[in-house]
């Protein structure tokens, strides 16, 4: 018999975890000081590619309130620098100094570190070092690094080829030998960077506390860093304790290991002092990860009635001088290829795919990794295949959709779609947009001579995934499960502790309300720690729109285990059967509460007077469990925009926005349409605003917030959400959501933007879809000097 | 050279006398000297906002401005919002009950914004509340919860004005 | 990002001012808004020796409207113009120009005289001030001196100021009656610095253009003063019938002229053609709002 609540999943509970902040109370990296602290601040290299001739610290180090110029070169031989992970799919190795030694290969790269009383000085000092480069060639561009004759970023890596697969499944040749047509073109997406409002950090303190190392980090994996610090630092991993300190936003980009924060928790155990870093924005524009950046030439073969019959992609990532520690050099152009094919039939594909390195900032994983690019490119070529057959894009996309009915189904990239209603998306899309009316005023809507384009974009995405799915493919290190501990405190009250940080997500209320319900305890009573190693089980941390399944099914996992302790422990001290108990408002009792423990009562005799409870009743009341989905829980969506470009100026307007998401079983609406809409603000910022550029030298042209351009609240239209749930096959029938509309908004822009200009023969294949672009997209005459 | 000057303030309303470093900020000055870290500091030239606060009445960017310049002024940052009693200001409530915040990193700048705001537009339209705000930065929310907020808190605001 | 050292000072009169700027030599600034200075100290691009804080002086914050002239004194922000209903209604393209500054906490510290110092070539204020046949005045210890906008700018961030040299005041004459003013620009997002903006004031009496004002912003050098395309315009029967043909004639003739930079933003190819579009669009608003004369 259960009676639990089952009423606080699915209802907008207001998260505690919002008071602090909203207090100016929250802590954040900058806000931790310790007495004795002492700041660093960095050297980064002005070259993209050059040899360290020489570098003379002498004047930094005598600078008053300098206590200590750090070099490669001191470095060396006492710490391991960062090999990349060793990738089955790897062109060769690149490792990566903590502190730059013979070569930079990237403008921004760090070659000395400074401690010094205050940040300040520490700048100070860093001005007064100086170094002697000899410039190497560069290489800035992926398709020209990976030439025979180009410059070679990494001695063993030929081809500057990090990574580079080739795979095929099914009769590709033959499907393109007998397609009825062929669609084929190229794409770009140009580099972008998550722009946390927040930049990286750490503060790391040699015994504060009981451990010997403390770290507090801006960061999304506590554990995994706990991993690699005791590693690197030649720790025991008892000895080390990482915190996510609240974080700024992370998307991705602090989910790397990086050389900083590894730097500084070997400075605090050298100095025995608490050392702190603090990214500042100019620094965070080139030492942290950057994304995308990404070539496609994609060719789709059909049959007479539009079914796609094969793909064959051809996929260059720009990656960066270094493969970056933990996910590798291979995430970005391994998940563009494979999953290209979204949630369409893709009955044959091939692929090759590059991961290629240049003299720029690493690339490493940032929302939704190679899908926006994947599915950008795919959805515009549905498109261009559309107009060609003379079909209707939306009818297009509907002929090609994995229809439940076939479900399971296995595409040709391995893939196993299931417990996700790809059409019933695109269906409530198409019917909220008033698709039909859309397309019947497309030519007379738009005011002042604009262009009216209307794109509809359906995606896939793949989230929660377990060990049979890689996340980082061909990586050693796959995650795919995590661990949650439930602890009755004496109080009674629950505590949840996982290993799973926020940064801005919820993840501890969305716990709450997950524990509260399969619990039937008050949602006041259950509290949620999720940031620190020293308080959780080990968990991978928060990446790849994985903590609603993770998180909910190792709670729904772990309670259904606590409850029966509970119930046992109740029918003991109630002198009831079990089957008669239930737990309801944090209380254990008879269906007609004639008879009642609540578990505060319990809690206490439990704890203080274990007397009279025999003991296999009183084994504690805390449970770890595990949870592995074992497969990925595919999320959906179909975003219709409509857009308005102006062929004088290029601009472009959004000026509606439809997006019909399936997130499976929602914990808390208002949490989740912040994901959603924040998702959809990166992929407008994305399609429309951002981009990192770099000029022939390899010196970054975009370094301050001035040049790189993201989304004001001018930028983002009103967004009309809907949703067509259905529940995941996981524990729970949770599914992610965290990515998926980005990859909506980027596909249905891009496609709007076309639509728009396909009516003038224009077709803009380079995104983002700067004004420039446009126009040039336009064939508008535009006079240079 | 003079490298620290005296300055009078009152931040919060309560009044402070320190020797700052001429060249220190106003930013680092709340947050390191008076260990008021509720102001942040995303960018320091004056772009993503989430250091703004009020200068006698008015939005300034505080990494923007030195703590010299202080002198003499009355500041007030997200830490003086709530009442002595605890008693949050309806902003606060108002961005808390329409989940008008995400990672937290840009609230500070949003709520200083908005309380200007609304003190010279007490009623105003949507696009007014995203015009005013186009100066502050949000990379997690995508504006929409936040713009409901700030027309929440007006709404709100007019009706305790009218009891 | 965290601003070097310097000798900080902050005068309470003019003459202090004056004299301490003097004594700071070639690497003194003046610290007016400081939100283009602060940020090149705080990125290190810039290290003046010396920061003359003016703010405390009380006789440079004045906005006087005259009869025939307004006078913005070094202290006048932003937001300052954009509260004031003479500026508004006598002054309408300096106005509506100001509204297009970043956003609100900026305008609250920046000032008019500030920008005009500053004379970035995407910045609003030196263009406005040029279209007005504005004027400069100059203060330093050896006295005053006024020049006209345009020979004060001298080229991109860069002005005929000498060490020991400030803007004390920024002078508009007032337009004539019935005179239509527009200022268009184009920036990626509200707020930014213009891709390209046209600053335009037609005065038209009896169907003819009596006088044309034209600067373009955003060009690469300083305000440009579009006087191949006033001239196309002036003396010109100027009606519905004749506004299209002659406007499209003024924006070739500015397309023509400009010599714009490239940048991050844009290629120096689409700034001329957002250029000519602007001119294009700045002249039908302005056309559209002279008054019955």
């Amino acid at each position: 018999m259960r009676f639990s609540n089952e009423k606080i999943v699915g209802t907008s509970v207001l998260p505690d975890e919002a008071i602090p902040l909203l207090e100016g109370e929250g802590r954040f990296i900058n806000d931790i000081s310790f007495s004795g602290m002492y700041h660093v601040a960095f050297l980064r290299s002005q070259y993209a590619h050059a040899r360290l001739v020489s570098v003379d610290t002498e004047a930094a180090r005598a600078m008053p309130g300098v206590i200590k110029v750090m070099t490669g070169a001191e470095l060396a031989g006492k710490v391991e620098p960062f090999r990349s992970m060793p990738n089955r799919f790897s062109g060769g190795e690149s490792v990566q100094h903590w502190l730059a030694v013979d070569k930079v290969r990237f403008c921004g790269e760090a070659i000395c570190a400074v401690v010094a009383e205050d940040r300040a000085t520490a700048e100070d000092a860093v001005d007064l070092i100086e170094v002697d480069y000899d410039p190497l060639p560069v290489v800035t561009k992926a398709r020209e690094g990976e030439m025979d004759d180009a410059p070679r970023i990494h001695d063993e890596c030929a081809n500057n080829h990090l990574i580079k697969r080739e795979y095929e499944r099914g009769e590709v040749d033959e499907a393109f030998a007998n397609a009825h047509a062929v669609v084929e073109r190229s794409f770009h997406i140009g580099r972008k960077q998550a722009m946390c409002l927040e930049g990286r950090g750490c503060v790391a303190a040699f015994r504060q506390g009981s451990f010997k190392l403390s770290v507090w980090m801006s960061h999304q994996l506590p554990y995994v860093v706990r991993h690699y610090l005791a590693k690197h630092l030649k720790l025991g991993e008892t000895d080390v304790r990482v915190i996510a300190a609240q974080t700024g936003g992370g998307f991705g980009q602090k989910a790397s290991i990086y050389p900083e924060e590894f730097l500084c928790s070997y400075l605090a155990l050298q100095l025995r002092r608490p050392i702190k870093w603090v990214e500042d924005r100019l620094e965070n524009m080139v030492a942290s990860t950057h994304a995308r950046e990404n070539d496609v030439e994609l060719k789709i073969a059909f049959d007479k009635d539009g079914h796609i019959l094969a793909l064959d992609s051809d996929i260059w990532a720009d990656v960066g001088a270094y493969s970056t520690y933990l996910w590798s050099a291979g995430m970005e152009p391994l998940q563009i290829a494979g999953l290209m094919p979204g949630p369409y039939k893709v009955p044959a594909m091939r692929y090759v795919t590059r991961g290629v390195a240049t003299n720029k900032t690493p690339v490493g994983p940032y929302r939704a990794v190679g899908r926006p690019t994947a599915s950008t490119s795919l959805e515009l070529l549905l498109d261009d295949a559309a107009r060609q057959l003379g079909m209707d894009p939306v009818e297009l996309r509907k002929r090609n959709l994995i229809t439940a009915d076939l479900m399971p189904y296995r595409n040709a990239n391995n893939l196993l779609h299931d417990h996700v209603n790809y059409e019933a998306c695109l269906d409530l899309s198409a019917a909220k947009a008033n698709y039909q009316k859309l397309r019947e005023g497309q030519e007379s809507a738009a005011p002042n001579g604009k262009l009216r384009g209307i794109g509809v974009a359906c995606f896939a995405e793949l989230t929660g995934l377990g060990t049979s799915t890689a996340v980082g493919p061909g990586t050693l290190l796959q995650p795919g499960r995590d661990a949650v501990t439930l602890r009755l405190e004496t109080s009674g009250a629950l505590t949840i502790a996982a290993a799973l940080p926020s940064q801005g997500q919820r993840i501890a209320t969305a716990m709450c309300q997950v524990a509260a319900d399969e619990l039937g305890m008050k949602l006041e009573d259950v509290n949620c720690v999720t940031n620190d190693t020293a308080m959780a089980p080990y968990g991978f941390g928060t990446f790849a729109s994985r903590t609603a399944v993770f998180g909910s099914g190792a709670v729904i996992k772990a309670a259904q285990e606590l409850r029966e302790r509970l119930l046992a422990l109740g029918a003991h001290l109630l002198e009831t059967p079990k089957e008669e108990l239930g737990i309801v408002d944090s209380a254990i009792q008879t269906l007609d509460r004639s008879k009642s423990i609540s578990l505060a009562n319990l809690a206490e005799q439990s704890f203080f007077s274990a007397k009279h409870i025999p003991d296999e009743l009183n084994q504690g009341f805390e449970i770890t469990s595990f949870y592995d989905p074992k497969f990925g829980s595919f999320a959906a969506g179909a975003h219709t925009v409509v857009v308005d470009v102006d062929p004088e100026t290029g601009d472009v307007e959004i000026v509606r926005y439809v997006a019909v998401e399936d997130v499976g079983r929602v914990i808390n609406p208002a949490v989740v349409e912040g994901q959603i809409i924040g998702g959809i603000a990166q992929g407008i910022g994305e399609a429309l605003l951002e981009e990192l550029i770099y000029d022939e030298d390899g010196q970054p042209r975009t370094v301050t917030l001035a040049d790189y351009l993201v989304p004001s609240s001018m930028e983002i239209p009103k967004i009309e959400l809907h949703h067509a749930n259905t529940p995941s096959g996981a524990i729970g029938g949770f599914k992610g959501c965290g990515e998926g509309s980005i990859i909506g908004a980027v596909g249905a822009i891009a496609c709007a933007i076309n639509d728009a200009l396909s009516r003038k023969g224009g077709d803009l294949r380079a995104f983002p879809a700067t004004p420039e672009r446009v126009l040039r997209a336009l064939n508008v005459e535009m006079r240079d000097a | 050279m003079a490298r620290d000057r005296t300055i009078t303030c009152k931040v919060n309303g309560r009044a402070y006398e320190k020797s700052v470093p001429v060249r220190q900020s106003l930013a680092d000055f709340l947050r390191d000297t008076l260990s008021l870290t509720g102001t942040h500091l995303g960018c320091e030239h004056g772009v993503c906002g989430a250091c703004t606060v009020l200068m006698n009445g008015r939005s300034v960017r505080s990494c923007l401005t030195l703590a010299v310049q202080a002198d003499e002024t009355d500041i007030v940052t997200i830490e003086g919002l709530r009442s002595d009693s605890g008693e949050w200001h309806q902003i606060q409530k108002s961005f808390h009950e329409n989940f008008g915040l995400q990672c937290g990193y840009c609230t500070p700048g949003f709520l200083i914004t908005a309380i200007e705001l609304l003190e010279e537009n007490p009623d105003p339209t949507e696009n007014e509340v995203r015009e005013a705000l186009s100066g502050n930065i949000c990379r997690c929310s995508g504006y929409s919860a936040i713009v409901t907020a700030v027309m929440a808190a007006a709404r709100d605001m007019l009706e305790l004005q009218k009891t | 990002m965290k601003a070097p050292w310097f000798e900080y000072q902050a005068p309470r009169t003019l003459e202090e001012g004056l004299e301490t700027l003097r004594d700071a030599g070639e690497d003194g600034r003046v610290l007016s808004g400081g939100q283009s200075l602060m940020p090149m100290l705080n990125m290190r691009i810039a290290a003046p020796t010396h920061l003359v804080d003016i703010n405390r002086i009380d006789a440079l914050n004045h906005l006087t409207v005259e009869s025939d002239t307004l006078r913005l004194g070094a202290l006048v922000r932003h937001a300052d113009v954009l509260r004031s209903k003479s500026i508004r209604e006598g002054w309408s393209l300096l106005a509506e120009a100001t509204t297009q500054i970043a956003h609100i906490a900026i305008r609250n510290r920046g000032t008019v005289c500030g920008s005009i110092s500053h004379n970035d070539p995407a910045a609003e204020h030196p263009g406005v001030l040029a279209a007005y046949d504005g004027t400069v005045v100059i203060a330093s210890t050896e006295g005053t001196r006024e020049v006209s906008a345009e020979e004060f700018s001298d080229g991109m961030m860069s002005t005929i100021l000498e060490p020991g040299e400030m803007v004390i005041e920024v002078r508009y004459p007032r337009p004539a009656p019935g005179a239509g003013q527009a200022f268009v620009e184009y920036a990626r997002r509200l707020g930014d610095f213009a891709i390209a903006g046209v600053a335009a004031i037609l005065e038209v009496r009896n169907g003819t253009c009596e006088r044309a004002r034209l600067t373009i912003v955003g060009m690469g050098d300083g305000p440009f003063r579009a006087t191949g395309a006033e001239n196309i315009l002036t003396g010109e029967t100027l009606d519905a019938s004749t506004s299209a043909e002659l406007f499209a004639a003024a924006s070739a003739k500015v397309m023509d002229e400009v010599d714009p930079a490239e940048d991050v933003h844009a290629s120096s190819g689409y700034r001329r053609h957002l250029a000519g579009v602007l001119t294009k669009r700045a002249l039908i608003t302005a056309f559209a709002r002279t008054g019955g004369v």
